[in-house]
């Protein structure tokens, strides 16, 4: 515990501080300018506005400053950056949404503060892996419930609970993730070594592999039954990558891609939607007036953006269905251009960037592979939507993570990046870059065993 | 593991850049192909989204306008025309599936605030919330127009009135037309329906006759042979033709007759004002094919318009080479029948030249653009298009039609209220061949007052109906004339 061990951080935290800021101004700034194009006024709620930026913006910064002081600096400020850019375009598509937008961002960010406060040992969690298996398997199974459960855009996934509808979806691959971290943490080196052997080849022993696959398999068929293929593809892809960065095994790759390959040719044959997809990915003008109406709308759209784009409040992103949710990266590209779209893109590279440098600066495990999964999640995620819009891949539903409109979806999001900022500042730690005090929890746990020691000295004695 | 997570950072790496390559071919690349494509109506979305500023006449009659429709509709805004049909041929419609004619499109930008001068003075507009548009201002006189409409009545048919030294038109107006708001309605399909309707309806209300087609102007025709063989000095005042009923030309067995086959001869002022046939003839066959033809496109005949309006007409003569082949058709085409085609407006642009000292100006019916605070940003400057005549011809020819007025074949009809002399020329243009029933156009150009002309004007009426075939450019033209040239004298 030295001085410079403070400086480290509070460089950090002093960083994340200016950049937060810089974040909160290029949103206010946005959201006036939006303002001013659509309706040429100043926005008349200028001043509750930034009176929420500004708590949304400092409790989650004073979150990471009191409970994960030594975190990477740019986690927090670029996802709030693509949160502000998501609340502006859906303010200007819609007001009675930015309000529940907003109520969404207080509950997000207050669930980031939560867990970083509630997890602060993260290398705990890696004992619950099957509780967080089975509490994902539920998630994902609660829309099938009779009476709970409902359809919406041809996908069961959604859940409605009194007032409030949300996607289990959203939360289930966070705890998949963490289950994945811990199981291989503890099993990647058995199922790497492939001590069974059949004919010519060695294979993982069953017993190891067997577990992962079923949790896997049960997963990937849960979500294909409720059409969700956005979701399929991005938990098949972590799976894989999962797998092979804790096995450290091509192979894996291999077979995994081969799946893949396997799984989505049976998918395109055996559903209408995934023929569908496919069709509107290769040619959506020639189903302009059915199911490609949407993507040929997304594409006039960025047409219209150009370059620079048509200014914020001056496109008419209303146009395309949907343009709140899967298709904001179109309204995105039309009023901010390829410039604005660009800056997407390397808003969601600087968090991978984030994410996986974290991942490779902890030295254990079931934090490195906790670190890959949750990055994984946040960069595929953005690549199957802002690909499935600008057709790079067949479009498959799904949000665009901290900017599209949706509750579970951003809350979600915010529980994954406090884990993500907790593995980070939980390695910031261990490399002595920050003192590692005790946790509330610890303190207490060390309170009472103080008292016990004092009550029965007898059993420290036994204990030595 | 470290190994592997950085081959997947290069990985993610390379699917970002993916996205940023395809980001770059949709907008950069396919930009254009995109904007362009039919089904993409963003940008007549975004006009009929936005503001759009009036259309008025000189005189501050509101002829186009924008109103804010009720919350909820599907565009904010509703092209509306206050006068109905009566402008329709000069405002052209703003439509959503259909586009834009007439003034609703070549000043689309103005009218938008999109010129770049709105734009920079638009700047402020951010900080008040006041919209751009701008207003386009005709030279259009809404007493006139109404008078046109009112005069001409059912028959069909066009009028234009022109302003002789600035060539700025006063009135222009045609029947058939067609209600604007009609088909400015925002139900495409509606829109669709009666474009449809429109299109099947005789007479082609969807087209501005006074300037957008052309008919057989006989009579009215020998203006311009008259001023041919004047400046050429074939002829003078003082010529004399024989009395003769018709008259047989070269090249052929087929004569030439006067109207309603009668004994026609004398001097200038009288042929011209009894309008007999014959001693046009000769004259244009005298000067021949090259002379005449370099006199009609001293006129301007044969070229396009340049009328401020998309889409003009151009009169039509015919070549050297064809009338030296057809000189009979010379001859009848020396007093506008046959092959000869004249734009109601290139008629009236004709009197206004006689009427200007032999010179032709430019038409123009846009007379200014203002943007939102009332700054001109455009008034337009009259220009000379061409020069027909000399000096003394058109003084010449204005004496010929005053003698049309007051002893000839306009004597019945052209004396104009508070005794303004007017000067006048007739024309009856036969369009059916020996043997048919008789149809033909009636026609008369006229300005007043004669010694110092205000007004041009051309009346023509469509053939369409035995009434009109039955009478002549003098007694049924003649009327509309001056009960629109009264209106117009009264201001």
């Amino acid at each position: 515990m030295t001085d410079t061990n403070n400086v480290i951080a509070a460089r950090r935290r002093s960083t994340e501080f200016r950049l937060v800021l810089m974040a909160g101004i290029i949103t206010a700034g946005a959201y006036t300018l939006a303002s001013l194009g659509q309706n040429s006024v100043i926005p008349p709620r200028i001043l509750p506005f930034l009176a929420a930026l500004l708590l949304v913006l400092m409790s989650a910064h004073i979150g990471v400053r009191w409970l994960a002081h030594g975190a990477d600096s740019t986690l927090l400020p670029v996802a709030t950056l693509l949160n502000g850019i998501g609340y502006v375009m859906i303010a200007r598509l819609s007001e009675r949404l930015a309000g529940l937008q907003t109520t969404w961002t207080f509950v997000g960010v207050a669930a980031f503060v939560a867990v970083l406060f509630v997890v602060q040992r993260v290398n705990d969690l890696a004992r619950f892996k099957w509780t967080f298996f089975f509490f994902g398997a539920g998630l994902l199974l609660l829309p099938m419930v009779p009476g709970l459960g409902f359809s919406s855009g041809g996908a069961r996934i959604w859940v409605s609970a009194g007032p409030i509808n949300f996607q289990p979806g959203e939360f289930a691959k966070i705890a998949l993730a963490l289950f994945f971290a811990g199981y291989l943490a503890d099993n990647r080196e058995l199922i790497a070594a492939g001590t069974w052997k059949v004919g010519r080849f060695y294979l993982p022993e069953p017993r190891h592999l067997l577990p992962l696959l079923a949790a896997w398999g049960f997963s990937v068929v849960v979500m294909v039954g409720q059409k969700d293929l956005g979701s399929s593809l991005l938990f098949f892809t972590l799976f894989i990558v999962m797998v092979w960065v804790a096995t450290e095994k091509t192979s894996f790759l291999v077979i995994g891609l081969g799946l893949f390959v396997a799984g989505a040719t049976a998918a395109y044959f055996m559903f209408d939607h995934v023929q569908t997809r496919v069709a509107i990915w290769l040619d959506p003008w020639s189903r302009y007036q059915g199911k490609g109406y949407q993507v040929a709308q997304a594409m006039y759209a960025l047409g219209s953006g150009g370059v620079s784009g048509t200014g914020l409040g001056l496109g008419d992103p209303t146009r395309i269905p949907e343009a709140k949710n899967d298709f904001i990266f179109a309204a995105i590209g039309e009023e901010l251009g390829l410039f604005g779209a660009t800056a997407i893109l390397i808003a969601f590279l600087l968090m991978i960037g984030a994410g996986l440098r974290t991942a490779m600066r902890t030295t254990r495990p079931f934090e490195k592979l906790l670190a890959v999964g949750l990055t994984t999640i946040l960069g595929i995620q953005a690549f199957i939507i802002i690909g499935g819009v600008i057709r790079v891949v067949p479009l498959t539903g799904i949000t665009l993570p901290f900017v599209s409109y949706g509750g579970s979806s951003l809350v979600a999001n915010y529980v994954l990046l406090a884990l993500l900022i907790r593995v980070s500042d939980s390695s910031a730690r261990r490399l002595g870059e920050v003192p590692d005090t005790a946790t509330f929890g610890e303190r207490f746990a060390a309170r009472l065993a103080q008292r016990r020691i004092k009550r029965h000295p007898e059993e420290l004695e036994a204990l030595s | 593991m470290n190994q592997r997570i950085r081959q997947f950072a290069v990985v993610l790496i390379m699917l970002y850049v993916f996205l940023f390559a395809q980001l770059n071919l949709i907008q950069v690349g396919k930009k254009t192909a995109l904007d362009a494509d039919a089904r993409n109506t963003r940008q007549t979305v975004r006009d009929f989204n936005d503001p759009r500023g009036d259309i008025r006449t000189s005189d501050g009659v509101v002829i186009a306008t924008s109103v804010r429709n009720a919350a909820g509709s599907e565009f904010d805004w509703q092209r509306t025309y206050p006068e109905g049909d009566l402008y329709s041929a000069l405002t052209g419609y703003f439509t959503f599936g259909y586009g834009a004619t007439q003034i609703e499109k070549v000043q689309n930008d103005v009218l938008a605030g999109r010129t770049i001068e709105q734009q920079l003075k638009g700047f402020r507009s951010l900080f008040n919330g006041r919209d751009t548009t701008g207003t386009v201002e005709t030279t259009i006189d809404a007493d006139i127009q109404q008078a046109a409409k009112d005069a001409l009545g059912n028959r069909e048919g066009s009028v234009v009135v022109i302003e002789p030294a600035t060539g700025a038109i006063k009135a222009m107006w045609s029947w058939p037309t067609y209600d604007t708001n009609l088909v400015a309605v925002q139900d495409s399909k509606l829109a669709g329906d009666i474009f449809s309707f429109l299109d099947e309806v005789p007479g082609k209300p969807l087209l501005a006759n006074a300037y957008q087609e052309r008919y057989m102007p006989g009579s009215t025709f020998k203006v311009i042979t008259t001023a041919a063989a004047l400046d050429d000095g074939l002829i003078t005042k003082e010529s004399t033709w024989a009395d003769e009923s018709e008259f047989l030309p070269p090249q052929t067995t087929d004569p030439i007759q006067n109207y309603a086959n009668k004994v026609c001869g004398g001097d200038l002022p009288e042929v011209f004002r009894r309008s007999c046939n014959t001693p046009f003839a000769r004259t244009a066959i005298e000067l021949g094919p090259e002379k005449m033809v370099a006199a009609a496109k001293r006129f301007g005949i044969g070229e396009t318009i340049p009328f401020d309006l998309p889409h003009s007409a151009s009169s039509q003569f015919g070549d050297v080479d064809y009338f030296t082949q057809n000189l009979p058709l010379l001859g009848i085409g020396g007093f506008g029948q046959g092959n000869t085609q004249m734009v109601p407006l290139h008629m009236a642009m004709v009197a206004a030249s006689i009427a200007h000292g032999g010179v032709m100006m430019r038409p123009y019916v846009i007379g200014a653009t203002y943007d939102h605070d009332g700054g001109v940003l455009q008034r337009t400057a009259p220009t000379v298009w061409k020069t027909p005549m000399t000096p003394a011809t058109s003084s010449l020819l204005t004496e010929l039609m005053v003698g049309v007025v007051n002893e000839g074949t306009a004597k019945c009809c052209m004396r104009l209220a508070n005794g303004v002399q007017a000067a006048a020329k007739t024309g009856t243009a036969q369009l059916n061949a020996a043997g048919e029933p008789e149809r033909s156009h009636a026609w008369i150009i006229a300005f007043a007052p004669a010694e110092a002309p205000k007004y041009a004007i051309v009346v023509m009426l469509k053939g369409t109906t035995a009434e009109i075939s039955e009478g002549t450019g003098g007694t049924l033209a003649g009327p509309v004339a001056k009960k629109v040239l009264d209106v117009a004298l009264a201001q």
